[in-house]
């Protein structure tokens, strides 16, 4: 009897630590990948003091579990075009959060040349009933993804939350960079 | 594999059990023990498809970009979501063609649906009546002014009575909106539309589209963005430019997204041209012609066809038999309307030097086969220059950017570069085409030479703001002549016609990069010949009637004149006079008491007065008197307009009240040959809440009893 209950237990055992494992996993790797690329991977900073994340290609699975992934199809961050890229709500991506509007993200292109971005809009969208176009989207914007609502339990769910910025740019007029939410402008959104 | 070896462990298992007596009892637990580690072991393994299954699901859905499945709110399964099936029959008599379109919506889930359908129809079709169908029962529709309808169909949702309606987004874009399809069932709308057909070099051409390019919107966007908003539908929000954004853009999917049966269309086309007809073409899909004394009937070869671009048909009279004259007459409420057609048989081929700018949209929209067309497009219209003309290229996305500064002689080197410089185009980014017509525009071609200048736009025309661009080349347009090429599956040919017409030249469509040359030449040949000019149409002594276009516009190569007329009875004659391009007049009369009977022509009229009243609009809002008297001749004629709109609505209600009823957008095909710029969102979260929680409620009894029974023990 107590070795049907060791078991059991050590199965359930298991499956917590599967769970556990995920997380750990996601927060081991980006430090393995930061130790072992160094300087040489795009990488996203959601916030003036935030730890950089490390970006991979594409965003799947196997991807998604160690890092940020970059959207397939959307443009090579430092190169032209709108840039997207998602992370699971429950590792990486928790911190969007607390990311609010005008707040600034930084992108590092492969290059290794940093770009602000300025936050422009938040919203959730149903992924049963729209998707991503980019021929709509401006070059200079960056199109955060992740899962939402960020407490839930179900990994399936359709809703997703947003985060779109655009990009500031480096010279100092203040073109783009006032508290009018200006950059917004032709999204398509 | 696992349970092969289990069967094999649990059999030497029960080997062993039958030789010694004594130990029986700590071989049953060894037994037992056994199978449980076992089963620990399958039940690990089983954890571990689920989640191989959930990652290869995200997989999946990272391929299948968009497409639409919606979740069953009680068992989580995924779902197709409501079924499309189309079918048009086209009748075409004289120079107008009237078709009859059904659209059927399977609901195929277990809940009550809303189903919503962008769809495209001709430019400038008139829908004058729709019937919905809801198994046995028929509701025929009626015309009301948009807010009514809209107000009746909320009414009727809510209610839970089944209601359909049909709105004009714009003049080739529609929305059927269907309240209240019971789960698991079919309810069709069907509608009728007519549409005039257009004739040019002895050729009648008729386009069926059945998808749409997703539009670009420019414009900042209206809705507030401080706090998080939630959606409904469509991937556009209204922008200060296109406020009806959300309206005009559905989702765009591939083919495979949908269902094997759904967004498939029928058609049977009934050519009647009055005249035996010699050949029937397409340059999109194969057809089979039958052909019966005068009529023929036309099915596409392979039966029912993908909505993914426009199905195109020409077809051109015996030879030696081409019109170069028609008139038409019909009584509809005691009103005469006349309806002539006129061929200028001119075949001048002086030529005047010309300055020729190419503008060329190079934005995502056009990625693919799109892009590739409009460069083959460019660089026939390059051979086409001569020594004498000057040429410039402009391409525009988000920006504008030109090969010169200012138009530059067509000699051997500079074509060369420009050769060079349009097969290095590439298509991504916005589509921000006023920049593009300001540069085109705004040139001037230089005073002396006598150079004629002309403007050809090369663009699929997925754009969204196509009044503030009329209105734009209304203004700035001058002397110049503005051509538009249309390029890909499903062009916005509303756009191609508009601002050919606003810009004073002629618009031509290309749809497949094998079958280009003929429209193209066609065109760049009628750019080369001279037009007739300042034609003048005299009705006779009668008063009182009402001629539309009111000024036809100028007539290139190979090209009729049609004008409609209200209130004119057919004797006596017309009578049409111009200028042709050495200064000379040119005149010829037409006997209208040879009027062949049609039917629709009030509507054609009543189209065309419409389309003189909107034209007002560009210059900004819409004056309130302009605006009545649309509304007055849509409800007289039974038309869809911006201001009116058909409403079906059942009288008694099927849904019972407390029943959900969800809405489902029904998507629209990506159009063939473009390519996919619509991603779909990757699965953002991982199972390990999950995970964690289940290993917890499991975990937790289990120490729980094992604490337990260590006391008891103790």
């Amino acid at each position: 009897m107590s070795r049907i209950l060791l078991t059991l237990a050590i199965t359930f055992g298991i499956v917590f630590t599967l769970g556990l494992w995920i997380p750990l996993k996601a927060m081991v790797a980006q430090e393995l990948l930061t130790l072992a690329w160094a300087e040489s991977q795009a990488r996203l900073q959601l916030g003036e003091s935030a730890q950089p994340l490390i970006v991979l290609a594409g965003a799947h699975g196997e991807s998604l579990a160690f890092g940020p992934g970059h959207v397939t199809g959307s443009a090579e961050p430092g190169m032209r075009g709108p840039v997207v890229i998602a992370g699971h709500r429950d590792t990486h991506f928790r911190g969007l959060e607390t990311v609010d509007i005008d707040s600034t993200i930084r992108l590092q292109s492969r290059s290794g040349k940093w770009s602000d971005y300025r936050v422009t809009q938040l919203r959730v969208a149903d992924s049963r009933q729209e998707a991503m176009n980019l021929a709509t989207m401006p070059d200079n914007s960056l199109l955060l993804v992740t899962c939402y609502p960020f407490n839930s339990i179900d990994n399936q769910g359709p809703l997703r939350y947003l985060v779109e910025a655009r990009k500031v740019e480096p010279s100092p007029a203040r073109a783009t960079a006032g508290p009018n939410r200006q950059g917004l402008a032709d999204t398509g959104f | 594999m696992q349970s092969n070896a289990l069967s094999r462990e649990m059999t030497s298992r029960a080997s062993e059990t039958r030789c010694s007596g004594p130990a029986r009892q700590s071989r049953w637990l060894a037994v037992v023990e056994g199978i449980s580690l076992w089963l620990a072991v399958l039940l690990f393994f089983f954890l571990q498809s689920v989640v191989a299954e959930a990652s290869e699901q995200e997989q999946r859905g990272q391929d299948s970009a968009g497409a639409l499945h919606f979740i069953d709110q009680e068992s989580g399964r995924k779902q197709p979501a409501t079924l499309l099936q189309t079918d048009y029959k086209v009748e075409v008599g004289g120079l107008i063609a009237n078709t009859r379109l059904v659209q059927s919506f399977e609901n195929t889930s277990q809940q009550w649906q809303e189903g919503v359908y962008v769809f495209p129809l001709p430019a400038q079709a008139s829908v004058y009546s729709l019937k919905m169908t809801a198994g046995e029962r028929v509701i025929i529709g009626e015309i009301q002014t948009r807010d009514e309808a809209r107000r009746q169909y909320e009414q009727a949702k809510s209610e839970g009575r089944q209601a359909a309606k049909v709105d004009q987004q714009r003049p080739n874009l529609f929305t059927t909106r269907l309240a209240n399809i019971p789960p698991g069932e079919t309810v069709s709308v069907e509608l009728r539309y007519q549409q005039a057909v257009r004739y040019q070099s002895g050729e009648f051409e008729l386009r069926l589209p059945t998808t749409l390019t997703p539009r670009y919107i420019p414009g900042v966007v209206m809705a507030e963005a401080s706090a998080p908003v939630s959606w409904q539908g469509g991937w556009a929000a209204p922008t200060n430019e296109v406020p009806d954004a959300d309206a005009i853009s559905p989702l765009t999917v591939l083919p495979q997204d949908v269902a094997a049966t759904s967004h498939r269309a029928n058609v049977e086309l009934q050519l009647n041209a009055g005249l035996p007809i010699g050949s029937v073409t397409s340059s999109s899909h194969g057809l089979t012609s039958t052909w019966d004394g005068n009529t023929v009937i036309v099915v596409p070869k392979t039966g029912a066809i993908l909505m993914d671009r426009d199905l195109v048909v020409r077809w051109a009279p015996v030879r030696g038999q081409a019109p170069s004259a028609a008139v038409f007459h019909e009584t509809w409420q005691g009103e005469d309307y006349l309806m002539t057609m006129l061929v200028p048989g001119l075949d001048n081929t002086d030529s005047l030097p010309r300055e020729l700018v190419f503008v060329i949209d190079t934005s995502g929209s056009m990625a693919g086969e799109s892009i590739r067309q409009a460069r083959a497009s460019l660089l026939r219209g390059l051979d086409t220059l001569s020594v004498d003309d000057r040429f410039n290229v402009i391409q525009f996305n988000s920006q504008t950017t030109s090969l010169y500064g200012d138009a530059r002689p067509a000699s051997i080197a500079n074509l060369n570069q420009a050769r060079r410089y349009v097969r290095g185009l590439g298509a991504d980014g916005g589509t921000e085409m006023a920049g593009a017509l300001d540069v085109a525009l705004n040139g001037q071609a230089p005073e002396q030479g006598g150079y004629i200048r002309q403007v050809v736009f090369i663009t699929d025309g997925a754009v969204g703001n196509e009044a503030a661009l009329f209105r734009k080349i209304q203004d700035q347009l001058g002397d110049t002549r503005l051509f538009t090429v249309g390029i890909g599956s499903a062009p916005n040919m509303h756009l191609m016609g508009e601002a050919a017409r606003f810009g004073r030249g002629t618009y031509t469509a290309i749809s497949d990069l094998n079958a280009m040359e003929q429209p193209l030449d066609e065109l760049f040949s009628k750019m080369q010949s001279p037009v007739l000019a300042d034609i003048v149409t005299d009705w006779g002594a009668d008063t009182g009637h009402d001629v539309l276009p009111r000024r036809p516009g100028d007539l290139f190569r190979g090209e009729p004149m049609i004008q409609i007329i209200r209130g004119r009875a057919p004797h006596g004659d017309v009578t049409v006079s111009g200028r042709l391009p050495d200064g000379s007049a040119w005149r010829q009369s037409l006997p209208l008491h040879e009027a062949a009977s049609a039917k629709g022509l009030h509507r054609h009229w009543a189209r065309e007065k419409i389309n003189l009243l909107m034209d007002s609009s560009l210059s900004g809002h819409i004056n309130e008197d302009d605006q009545n008297e649309v509304t007055r001749l849509a409800l007289a004629h039974q038309l869809v307009t911006r201001y009116t709109s058909f409403i079906a609505v059942d009288k008694s209600p099927v849904r019972p009240t407390g029943m959900p009823v969800a809405t489902d957008h029904v998507p629209t095909l990506l159009p063939a040959g473009s390519e996919h710029a619509m991603l779909r969102y990757p699965q953002t979260a991982t199972p390990a809440a999950l995970l964690m929680a289940l290993g917890l409620i499991g975990l937790l009894p289990c120490i729980a009893l094992m604490m337990l029974r260590r006391r008891v023990f103790e």
